[in-house]
């Protein structure tokens, strides 16, 4: 045992020559295992970056707080009346319901672009919604105010800015003031959104301006008595489940919805949502984890075969190895540690490559990357796990060699 | 290793096995090889000599009889138990030199004894040594592509030396040299010999044999005649 550790190294010093000796095989070894390790580099950072971003997600949605929209997912599907939410509901919802303090309507229209002097910014959505808006989605204001019920009853032309539009219309200045044309409805703008940095869907939730619900109905010629959405904001979160029920009974009650008849609307919660996402991402492991599988395969294929058949052009220089005195685990072990020398220089150049894929997807908005340890030490993993089942059976039978026959094989 | 005999076969058999054919190469060899002794093994090509050496210096097993080395009968050991005694107490030069062609003519003559017990420093310092011996100073960092064959054997005495053993196994070492080179390795040899070392070495040269103290000629796997009265004394 003591003779085995003192030789470990010696033996390592064997490997690393020949892997320098045999440049040609090393080169294609690494390059076959940097693929694979490219690819599982590419998924681990990628699911971890769909990770974060679902936190990010349900950290804004928030745990105290339902979304409510009308119609209910299979009348949602085939098309059906969506539009059930009234006025009387969100204010029923907020007086009626134990722990709801906040109830908050809200409609998109979409596809409006926003003008500032000369200066224009084509707005996914700009959402008609009511005063606590900024409150309800936990969404501070960097400057200005939020609406007042003054706003809401009167229709006035008041609004709130994303931050990215602020940037882009008003630049470093100020927009809390300035008057932003929707179209043709001038709106001076009262409060500016502070900077969220998620995107998801029709872009960036930064890209928006949001108006009284009342403004929006009348200006752009919606219906003024139902909307698409409430928000509802709850005390005692633990309590999530209790308010859901609570919900669901009052708005069957107050939509006179008979008991066999399905629900006219639908609740999310950010349990809901992380589900959603949960399988959203299943699906990208799935996908990725089947090509980085893939990959990796076929770089322990290439491995082993040329390890396999430099095994066979080596058989003399083994068969000596032998014949001075090396034990069979000082061959087995030169001849992993070869492989395992090539694998792990391939993992180093696998992440390299990997990252520089994911910051090329992630500029892209595909997925977001992010180098991580766990990463390393997956790669490494990977690396010494190739090395290991595909290296083995080339070592065995390279530590197998009769000397003899060895010799006298390269003699003839 | 106490006694002048270094290596003792008795009534060893060596039969090869193949496609369901016997192939009787040894047919009860019988022989006694001792300390210092220089022996050369002859006889026409097929007759077994290789077998033979190859079975004295523990790279093959004998089919039948026993092998005792300084006394100790070693055939059961297990494989790993001869690579180490190989090792320890025997240096090989074969026909072909087999060096390894990526290492140095230092690597390869440090190469038996990285797999021993010794330290680094002092195999290297040995190993400087014995470059020196064979005229191969200047050489130490030369690939064996950069060396003629006559160098190569050199590098290949130099390296069946490292380990400082007690017998060389030498199959046809000048087989692939001109006559002048050969003249000089065997003088190399026959120097070693006298500095302590056992040679056994197979040969069909009638030139080459005449360096050994002894000769032993084999015809069909038997031993025609063991070169008279055995192992000199001291
Ligand atoms: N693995 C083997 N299987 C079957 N037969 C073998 C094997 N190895 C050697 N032989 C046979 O054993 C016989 C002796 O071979 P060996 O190499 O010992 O002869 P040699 O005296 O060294 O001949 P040469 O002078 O040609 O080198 C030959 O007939 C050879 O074919
Ligand atoms: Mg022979």
């Amino acid at each position: 045992m003591r003779r085995a550790l003192r030789l470990l190294p010696r033996v390592a010093g064997f490997a690393l020559d020949a892997v320098l000796a045999y440049r040609l095989r090393s080169a294609f070894v690494i390059l076959a295992v940097a693929l694979g390790i490219a690819a599982l580099t590419v998924i681990v950072t990628s699911i971890d970056g769909a990770n974060r971003k679902a936190l990010e997600i349900v950290d804004m949605f928030g745990h105290d707080a339902v979304f409510l929209l009308g119609g209910d997912i299979e009348s949602r599907a085939v098309g059906k009346r969506t539009l059930t939410l009234t006025w009387d509901d969100a204010r029923t919802i907020r007086q009626s319901i134990p722990g709801a303090y906040l109830a908050v309507p809200m409609r998109a229209k979409s596809n409006i672009t926003a003008r500032f002097g000369s200066r224009n910014f084509d707005l996914p959505v700009v959402v008609g919604t009511t005063e606590g808006y900024a409150q309800v989605w936990n969404w501070p204001l960097s400057e200005g105010r939020d609406f007042t019920a003054e706003d809401v009853a009167h229709g006035a032309k008041v609004g709130l800015i994303g931050d990215t539009v602020a940037q882009e219309l008003f630049g470093d200045r100020s927009p809390v003031g300035q008057i932003v044309f929707l179209g043709s409805l001038p709106v001076q703008i009262v409060g500016r959104l502070s900077y969220r940095g998620l995107s998801g869907g029709g872009g960036s939730v930064d890209d928006r301006i949001a108006i009284p619900l009342t403004t929006l109905a009348q200006r752009f010629n919606l219906d003024r008595k139902y909307f698409r959405a409430i928000r509802v904001k709850f005390h005692n979160p633990e309590f999530m489940d209790a308010h859901v029920e609570n919900l669901r009974s009052l708005l069957r009650h107050l939509h006179r919805i008979a008991p066999d008849q399905p629900d006219d609307f639908t609740i999310l919660t950010a349990d809901q949502i992380l589900q959603f996402l949960a399988m959203l991402r299943g699906g990208l492991v799935a996908f990725l984890g089947l090509t980085a599988g893939g990959a990796i395969l076929v770089g322990g294929f290439v491995l082993a075969n040329l390890f396999s058949i430099s095994v066979a052009e080596r058989t003399t220089e083994i068969g000596l190895r032998k014949a001075l005195g090396a034990a069979t685990w000082a061959i087995t072990a030169q001849i992993l540690a070869e492989a395992a020398m090539l694998t792990l220089a391939g993992a180093l150049l696998g992440m390299a490559l990997g990252m520089g894929l994911g910051q090329a997807l992630s500029r892209l908005g595909i997925l977001e990357i992010q180098f991580s340890m766990k990463v390393f030490a997956i790669a490494v993993a990977s690396a010494l796990a190739i090395a290991a089942i595909f290296g083995l059976r080339p070592a065995r039978h390279a530590a197998g060699l009769d000397p003899v026959q060895a010799l006298r094989r390269s003699e003839g | 290793m106490a006694g002048s005999l270094l290596i003792e076969l008795d009534r060893v058999e060596k039969t090869y096995v193949q496609a369901g054919v016997d192939t009787r190469v040894l047919r009860g060899v019988s022989l006694a090889v001792g300390r210092g002794e220089f022996v050369a093994l002859q006889g026409p090509s097929g007759s077994g000599k290789s077998t033979l050496l190859h079975i004295l210096g523990l790279l093959e097993r004998p089919t039948a009889g026993r092998y005792l080395l300084s006394g100790e009968d070693v055939s059961g050991f297990a494989d790993d138990r001869l690579s180490e005694l190989r090792n320890r107490h025997f240096g090989f030069v074969f026909q072909s030199f087999y060096l390894i062609p990526y290492a140095s003519a230092l690597e390869n003559v440090l190469l038996p004894g990285l797999y021993g017990p010794e330290s680094r420093r002092s195999l290297e310092h040995r190993a400087q040594e014995l470059l020196a011996r064979v005229g191969l100073a200047d050489r130490a960092s030369f690939k064996p592509s950069q060396l003629s064959g006559g160098q190569q054997q050199r590098v290949a005495i130099a390296r069946a030396l490292i380990n400082q053993p007690a017998v060389i196994f030498a199959d046809e070492p000048t087989g692939q040299l001109d006559s002048a080179t050969s003249a000089e390795i065997m003088q190399l040899l026959a120097d070693i010999c006298t500095q302590g070392a056992s040679i056994v070495m197979v040969t069909h040269d009638e030139e080459t044999a005449a360096f050994a103290q002894r000769r032993i000629r084999i015809l069909d796997g038997r031993i025609l005649d063991n070169g008279g009265p055995g192992p000199a004394e001291g």
